[in-house]
């Protein structure tokens, strides 16, 4: 199992937040050096804008103290900035599997449903895969929570629309234009809001006119949007060209009226054009609506969309908490049978130890004139006898590993009578390498696989 | 032979079907829902060919020439109209137009099972000018269906977003309106001349016929209608920039007159007479 530590928006204010800042060349020394510690055996690190968070998993894997390998990574983040200690939290087992789940499926984000957490968590991933601090335990943890994430956002609408109100402009703009390449936006005065907006058009492929009262800020714009600048005088020229205008002035009074619009439209043969209102008061005269072609959204219309996009995201909320939910009872299961490696791994390191002690005696006596091939033979016929040995203890300890049935054998019990049987505790120091796995419990006739050693032992379970 | 008719037939009707189904879901379904619409263009293909095995199988069969029977003409505009939707669905995002092009094929297909079987030449007429009287006016409509069908759309789209209702909730699914304008104006442009060689062929027969009844003088006029109807939304568009939701309504308009038209044929050739 594995523990998170950190914090995030919900625990710490920017102050703190800005205060535990890793960068990313000193993130895989950090890691590597927390690996170092005897109790943790595996860490990464997940960092955004709104939290920064330790993944990690003992040295001993699933039988680690969880209560240690926490401590030592609050000890880990607390010594970059000591003040920021009272505001982390630390989620063991199950709860740390379900808060991950949830960070990865953007449940526990600034903005519900955002994108960009799960590229954070797979970038994570990635960064302490490359610097040699994933295991085992994250080895598969990370995929589930990664594949948890997608079920999220492709079974529900949490990621649906736009929440932001330039976002929202311009996918706006889009359903009215489609692609935007080779059509004309006007932004007339400056804001942040229509600075943005008029950013994004850009990247959309628009070309950018910015029409200013004074033209050394408008040209200081147009710079920084990569447009090009008009003086005031131009505004009706600008709006005939104009397939998308957004308009942020501080003007009292309407600075593009119906008389405007109506001469524009004519210019224009009919074409399209939208208005993005984002003054306060308003600059585009509402009456323009009454003309064909022409649309128009103010700052109210389009926080409505936004305000209608966050309440679907809510609701799907409940149902990406369903899919995280039974997600994580299945990565339970798969932990709870984990448990019974250790015993299976003994025993198969038992059972192939003798047989190979014997079949090498027989090499040496009796068969010793069997060439190469044969000898190959045999060594294959004995491993797939100690798979077909193998496939029902195999099962058996699994189940009773993800069963807690008072009337049957616990775990505990067979794997206390499998010990004292096979005399375990005498050679505890049996190999618990990969070699020592057993196979696929649905092919107990067949050669074991090649797969990484935690792999097998989920391949049996499906 | 009568088999694979029957066959093609059924598993046309099916294949329609669940393409309309997939489509309309693909329209219904909250954004990142599971439903996903990549089937159903595949299926509309899959019926557009078996539509196709038994137009052909069929008149062998029955050996009448495709366009030479109401009955293929019909089903023969449908397979158009399918054609037209599926070239030019990726060139102009015109993915949810699929839920209006599903429909009428299947529609089409089915319903032309419940005209007249065939028809013999009407004496005194030209047999090869009623040929491409015929072929003209079936490769017509079908361009005619979908423009009417994108003109459908992009009231919808421009209304939604005029209200600026569910401009969330649908979000990106309906084609933008540039795109379906632009679909509406080139369908148009390329039917047109062919809807003109119609009417001008179907004037010389008319004038050719000389006892035409009550529903031939309506069937003309309206035929007239939709020419004139078509004419004036290119022609205004070209003049006074009438596009938009004045194209799609003319659109609509004229094709609603030219399926007047062909309910009237419809009737006709039910009641005996010949194409």
């Amino acid at each position: 199992m594995i523990v998170v530590v950190g914090l995030s928006h919900r625990t710490a204010p920017i102050a703190v937040r800005e205060k535990l800042v890793l960068e990313p060349d000193t993130l895989p020394d950090f890691l590597r050096e927390l690996v170092q510690s005897p109790e943790v055996g595996e860490a990464l690190l997940v960092s955004t804008c709104n939290r920064v968070e330790l993944v990690a998993a003992g040295r001993a894997g699933f039988d680690s103290d969880l209560e240690q390998v926490a401590k030592a990574c609050v000890a880990a983040l607390a010594a970059r900035a000591p003040d920021i200690a009272p505001h982390l939290y630390a989620h063991r087992g199950g709860a740390a599997v379900r808060h991950l789940f949830r960070v990865a499926a953007s449940l526990d984000s600034m903005v519900l449903g955002e994108p960009q957490i799960l590229g954070q968590v797979k970038e994570a991933y990635e960064i302490a895969r490359r610097a040699g601090t994933v295991g085992a335990v994250l080895h598969r943890t990370l995929p589930r929570a990664i594949r948890a994430a997608k079920r999220v956002r492709t079974e529900t609408a949490i990621g649906s629309g736009q929440v932001s109100v330039p976002s929202v402009a311009v996918d706006l703009t889009r359903q009215i234009f489609g692609d935007l390449s080779g059509h004309v936006a006007v932004l007339v005065g400056s804001g942040e809001m229509a600075e943005a907006v008029a950013r994004l058009l850009k990247v959309a492929g628009a070309s950018i006119i910015v029409v200013g009262r004074t033209l050394s800020r408008a040209e200081e714009l147009a710079q920084t949007v990569g447009g090009s600048a008009r003086p005031w005088t131009d505004l009706k020229q600008s709006l005939c060209e104009a397939d998308v205008v957004v308009t942020s002035t501080s003007a009292p009074h309407y600075v593009i009226d119906y008389e405007m619009v109506n001469l524009a439209r004519r210019a224009r043969r009919g074409k399209n054009q939208f208005f993005i209102d984002l003054a306060v008061p308003r600059d585009v005269e509402p009456r323009i609506e009454e003309l064909d072609g022409e649309f128009l959204y103010n700052i109210d219309d389009l926080s409505k969309v936004v305000s209608e996009t966050l309440s679907t995201r809510t609701r799907e909320a409940a149902s990406a908490e369903a899919i995280i939910g039974r997600e994580a009872e299945g990565y339970d299961r798969w932990a709870d049978a984990e448990q019974a490696t250790p015993t299976i791994v003994l025993l198969r390191a038992r059972l192939s130890a003798a047989l190979e002690e014997e079949l090498n005696r027989s090499l040496r006596g009796k068969l010793k004139h069997l060439g190469a091939d044969d000898r190959a033979a045999l060594a294959k016929m004995l491993e797939s006898a100690v798979n077909r040995l193998l496939h029902q203890p195999t099962i058996r300890l699994r189940q009773a590993a993800l069963e807690r049935a008072s009337d049957s054998l616990s775990l505990e019990q067979l794997s206390s009578a499998i010990s004292e049987l096979f005399f375990f505790e005498a050679e505890s120091d049996a190999p618990s390498n990969p070699e020592n796995m057993p196979p696929e419990a649905d092919s107990p006739s067949g050669p074991a696989p090649e797969l990484p050693s935690q792999a097998r032992v989920v391949a049996s379970r499906r | 032979m009568e088999d694979i008719a029957t066959i093609a037939f059924y598993l046309g009707v099916v294949a329609y079907s669940v393409a309309a189904t997939l489509f309309f879901l693909e329209l219904a379904r909250r954004e990142g829902g599971a439903v996903r619409a990549q089937w159903a263009p595949r299926l509309l293909a899959l019926g557009g060919a078996l539509h196709a095995v038994h137009v052909v199988t069929a008149s062998l069969l029955s050996k009448v020439c495709p366009i030479d029977s109401l009955h293929f003409a019909l089903s023969f505009t449908a397979l158009i109209a399918v054609g037209a939707y599926l070239l030019l669905r990726e060139r102009f995002r015109l993915y949810a137009l699929g839920a209006f092009v599903a429909p009428i094929a299947l529609t089409f297909l089915i319903g032309a099972q419940f005209v007249g079987q065939s028809s013999d030449a009407v004496a005194g007429v030209s047999r090869t000018l009623l040929m491409f009287h015929i072929a003209a006016n079936v490769l017509g409509v079908g361009l005619f269906l979908i423009a009417g069908a994108a003109g459908a759309v992009y009231l919808v789209q421009e209304r939604r977003l005029r209200t600026k209702k569910h401009v969330a909730n649908l979000g990106t699914r309906l084609p933008p309106l540039d795109s379906l304008d632009r679909t509406t104006h080139r369908l148009l442009l390329a039917g047109f001349p062919l809807l003109t060689f119609g009417v001008v062929t179907g004037a010389v027969f008319t004038h050719q016929l000389t006892a035409g009844s009550g529903a031939d003088s309506l069937r003309t006029f309206l035929g007239y209608a939709t020419w004139i109807l078509l004419a004036a939304v290119l022609v205004l568009r070209e003049t006074i920039g009438f596009r938009g939701r004045k194209t799609a309504y003319g659109t609509i308009a004229g094709v609603v007159c030219m399926l007047l038209v062909m309910l009237l044929y419809a009737v006709r050739s039910n009641a005996g007479a010949s194409l």
